[in-house]
């Protein structure tokens, strides 16, 4: 349990700064995060999220390969496959809109995972953090729509 | 997977919560001596837990937070007990004395009051209600002194050095409130995941709705009955104000012993005028109507989000079952088991979260034994 042992942020971290979201953040700030984070193991074929699913969470891989399905007229779609350093689900720290994507593991994979509420409340109590993470967000989400404007199928999967 | 709403929960579900709630109450009412530290410290917890915020936001850590902060709260402790302790030692001697003027100084104005309704009517004249009344009180308060009020101090005497506890579980629960979150969710398979951290955090708003809806209820019932106090003229309307809505954290009976407590001062400090003490009572049905029908469902109220007629249905069970614990329990347990019965009950009846657990388990079974 290690409640009352080491304090969390001096147990070998993964390292937070590869993953896109959090590169711009300093190394005083990265530890904020980490008190933040939620760590999960998934097998290759696991479903992490459903289309339709409550959105709560936004999912960062720290290594392994996921895809993001969509069912459209009973066929299945593949819409992209991310791999380690890219995040997904990130959709639900804007909206509480239902998942509109299913999200499933290719690979054995270690997920990091952030729940919106603590994000929002990051709002609240780091602001800077926050607002760089924002940031980092809103040049993702521009990513995706430039690739979508160009005729690639990763438009709004998450 | 659907969206979690509070509707969710069915009949069979509500029934659960109810029962679930009488026995946790009834499990509380044996374990009362750590309970009420766990209570005291949850409430020390969400009144400190924004002062903490703040040093956050200024970046500290959280454990640097939390130390600061429960550090200059048992500093803010020690020193309003060193202020007070000489104080409360000068007149700790006239204590005794000075509840039993008060006593005698309601009995007194209860006494004139049944008298002046028998002058004015004929059958409780015949029935002599001042007499009987006053032999019953008489006869009541002998009998609790002598059998129920030595046990009543021992017992109080017994918890109080578990009400230490409550500073130290309030630091624990600032310092590692978050770390415990994480644990909990850790030992929750991957798709009940999400739902769990759902769960966790609406657990964690409930409680803290409540606790910080209380504090700032108490306040404003300690502002307006101590304003009300002062013009009135009664002595220490802050003090008394203090008490009285301390004593409303209990629903009912608290409310019936701060009024009475404030009628008993009024009576004594005027034991001419009766006028001052209905005054008193006018004024504490004024700020419970304020507490009902404004502070309350400003403050409280918007915390649970649940029926009045349950609430109401559920304090009385709650007294029933574990007396005045019962009373002062029941809605933060209700709170927070009706939280965790409805997100269950959702989850419990959605079959694609069970079907991913069933094939996670498969995954899970065919990874282990690839090589066998």
């Amino acid at each position: 349990m290690r409640l009352f042992g080491r304090h969390d942020a001096h147990e070998a971290p993964h390292p937070l700064r590869q993953i896109k979201l959090f590169s711009t953040l300093s190394r005083r700030e990265l530890p904020v995060v980490q008190a933040l984070r939620h760590e999960r193991n998934y097998l290759a074929g696991e479903v992490v999220f459903d289309e339709g699913d409550d959105g709560e969470a936004i999912y960062a891989i720290v290594s392994g390969e996921v895809e993001i399905l969509r069912h459209e007229g009973g066929r299945q779609q593949r819409l992209a496959v991310l791999a380690a350093g890219e995040v997904f689900g990130e959709l639900a720290l804007l909206d509480q809109a239902p998942r509109a994507a299913q999200a499933r593991a290719t690979a054995d994979c270690v997920l990091v995972v952030f729940f919106r509420a603590d994000f929002m409340n990051l709002l609240e109590t780091h602001p800077k953090i926050a607002s760089k993470i924002a940031l980092s967000l809103a040049r993702h989400l521009g990513g995706r729509l430039r690739q979508a404007n160009a005729g690639q199928r990763q438009d709004g999967h998450l | 997977m659907r969206r979690l709403r509070p509707s969710g929960a069915g009949p069979l579900a509500w029934c659960g919560i109810l029962l679930a709630t009488t026995l946790a109450l009834n499990l509380f009412q044996q374990v009362l001596w750590l309970v009420l530290p766990f209570l005291f410290g949850l409430i020390a917890y969400y009144f400190l837990a924004y002062p903490m915020q703040r040093l956050m936001f200024a970046g500290l850590s959280q454990e640097a937070a939390a130390n600061i902060t429960v550090g200059v709260f048992a500093l803010l402790l020690v020193g309003a007990f060193a202020f007070m302790l000489p104080r409360f030692a000068a007149q700790a001697v006239g204590v005794q004395e000075t509840g039993m003027r008060y006593l005698q100084g309601g009995l007194l104005l209860l006494d004139q009051t049944l008298r002046a309704l028998e002058q004015q009517s004929r059958f409780m004249r015949d029935a002599h209600v001042a007499d009987a009344v006053s032999s019953y009180i008489a006869v009541a308060g002998e009998g609790f002194a002598q059998n129920r009020l030595p046990s009543l101090m021992m017992s109080v005497a017994a918890w109080l050095p578990s009400m230490l506890l409550a500073p130290f579980l309030a630091y624990f629960f600032l310092r590692d409130g978050r770390r415990f979150q994480r644990f909990l969710a850790r030992a929750v398979p991957n798709a009940y995941f999400e739902r769990t951290l759902h769960l966790l955090y609406e657990v964690d708003r409930t409680t803290r709705a409540y606790f910080q809806g209380l504090v700032k209820l108490t306040v404003l019932d300690a502002v307006c009955l101590a304003a009300g106090l002062w013009v009135i003229g009664l002595s220490s309307p802050l003090t008394l104000g203090i008490i009285t809505a301390v004593l409303a954290w209990i629903p009912f009976v608290g409310s019936v012993i701060g009024c009475a407590l404030v009628v008993m001062v009024a009576a004594t400090d005027f034991p001419g005028s009766p006028s001052i003490a209905y005054a008193s009572i006018g004024l504490f049905i004024l700020v419970r109507l304020l507490d009902d029908f404004i502070f309350m469902p400003l403050t409280i109220g918007r915390s649970l989000r649940m029926h009045p007629l349950i609430t109401v249905l559920m304090i009385f069970v709650g007294g029933a079952v574990a007396g005045v614990a019962g009373l002062l329990l029941v809605l933060p347990v209700l709170g927070v088991i009706m939280v965790i019965g409805e997100t269950l009950s959702i989850v419990a009846s959605d079959p694609r979260l069970r079907a991913r657990h069933a094939h996670a388990r498969r995954l899970r079974w065919q990874a282990v034994t690839r090589d066998l």
